[in-house]
């Protein structure tokens, strides 16, 4: 029990010593505007109950959010340019033309694998209704 | 796609499209764009929640940073990384402001004038529709139905039939022309089969039929010989299937049977001259 507690506050300090630049960094979003608008974070927060008052809150997960988003697309993307690269090479017919005006186009051959590292499996459905 | 999509999730959708087009990427297919929406929302939706969940635990209303970064590390989301994300990310890339939607304005068609609500209904009910709705137009011309017009437009279809008939016959019949000149016969007169006795068809009643049993009786008489219809215009045409007496068959020459017999089969074969059945109570 004793233990539990510890590593609970534990974590908690952890949150607090990483949280604290946080904090300050939440004094920078003030004129910060993300890509996901305000209005669309506000309302999706809305559906679970989350109303901050403080926009620069809203902020904050708007950014957090698009990080995430980020982080699958670039990953995707290296797989995406590392399936083209191969392909390419395994061709080598085309290959001045092919890095030149090569057009990466994400499909769900390259967000599976990039999915699946960040720990979720996606699996096209069987139809769609 | 989709007609009635959120909005909110079209704005999603958008800014997702505009962060794959910073990282570089062209095109996307549809899958992974929608996939990456549901994500997308299922993460606001999630840190939403998760946040909070830790602000009311905490006895507040109001949520603080805390609980979002309590949210954040509950989710396993490594935030440490969001202020160089934000520095040198030039990911300040707006989604064109939502140009506001032209509404479009839907024209109804507006048909006659709306009647208002009658006193007993009440006046928060909803207005009557268009008048065409429920208000019943004839879309023809009501028949002329009193007695004079019926009775012309009788004699009218009766003289066409007449006259219509006495063509077909015409061009069907053995005629004789009025004037010699052979090219043109203007005035075509059905050819008259003299019969015995001339008189005879003056005294056998034709035209009108007085009584059922005396029908019975010409109809079985007839049988073969012709539609009954056909008498109807009996002025112009002399019978030329005569009711066939045993007196009269005698005193036919063997000729005339012979062409009479050519006309018999010749009758059945026309669908027009062939026999009509008479309906047994006929009442015409």
């Amino acid at each position: 029990m004793d233990h539990l507690e510890n590593s609970n506050e534990e974590s908690e300090n952890q949150a607090q010593t990483l949280g604290q630049p946080l904090s300050d960094f939440l004094l920078q979003l003030e004129d910060y505007t993300p890509t996901i608008p305000d209005a669309v974070t506000a309302y999706f927060l809305q559906t679970s109950g989350f109303e901050p008052k403080d926009p620069r809150l809203l902020r904050l997960i708007s950014i957090a959010a698009q990080k995430f988003i980020s982080d699958i697309a670039n990953d995707a993307l290296q797989h995406c340019k590392m399936r083209s690269s191969n392909a390419s090479s395994s061709h080598s017919s085309s290959k001045g033309k092919g890095t030149k005006d090569r057009r990466y186009c994400l499909t769900m051959e390259d967000l599976t694998p990039a999915l699946a590292e960040f720990g979720i499996t996606i699996k096209k459905p069987h139809y769609y209704v | 796609m989709e007609q009635q999509v959120n909005p909110y999730r079209k704005m999603l959708t958008a800014a997702i499209s505009a962060i794959l087009l910073e990282l570089g990427v062209d095109s996307a297919d549809r899958d992974v764009l929608g996939s990456l929406t549901e994500m997308l929302q299922c993460f606001l939706s999630e840190i939403g929640s998760m946040s909070h969940n830790y602000c009311e635990l905490s006895g507040r209303s109001e949520p603080v940073i805390a609980d979002i970064i309590l949210g954040f590390v509950e989710m396993g989301i490594d935030f440490s990384g969001l202020q160089q994300f934000v520095k040198n990310g030039k990911s300040v890339v707006l989604p064109s402001l939502q140009p506001q939607q032209p509404q479009k304005q839907m024209n109804m068609l507006q048909a006659g004038t709306k009647q208002p609500l009658p006193s007993h209904i009440p006046q928060h009910l909803p207005s009557f529709p268009d008048p065409h709705a429920y208000i019943r137009t004839p879309t023809h011309k009501q028949p002329v139905i009193d007695y004079e017009a019926i009775r012309e437009k009788y004699a009218i279809q009766k003289k066409d039939m007449e006259k219509a008939l006495t063509k077909f016959l015409c061009r069907t019949n053995p005629i004789h022309n009025l004037f010699d000149n052979e090219e043109a016969n203007i005035f075509p007169l059905i050819a008259c089969k003299p019969t015995f006795p001339p008189y005879l068809s003056a005294l056998l009643p034709q035209d009108q039929i007085f009584d059922v049993e005396d029908l019975e009786y010409i109809a079985k008489d007839q049988d073969q010989a012709q539609p009954p219809r056909k008498r109807i215009k009996s002025e112009c045409k002399v019978s030329d299937s005569k009711l066939p007496t045993d007196d009269e068959e005698e005193a036919q020459e063997n000729v005339t049977k012979a062409t009479e017999k050519e006309n018999l089969n010749w009758d059945i074969d026309n669908p027009y001259l062939a026999a009509t059945k008479l309906p047994v109570k006929g009442t015409e």
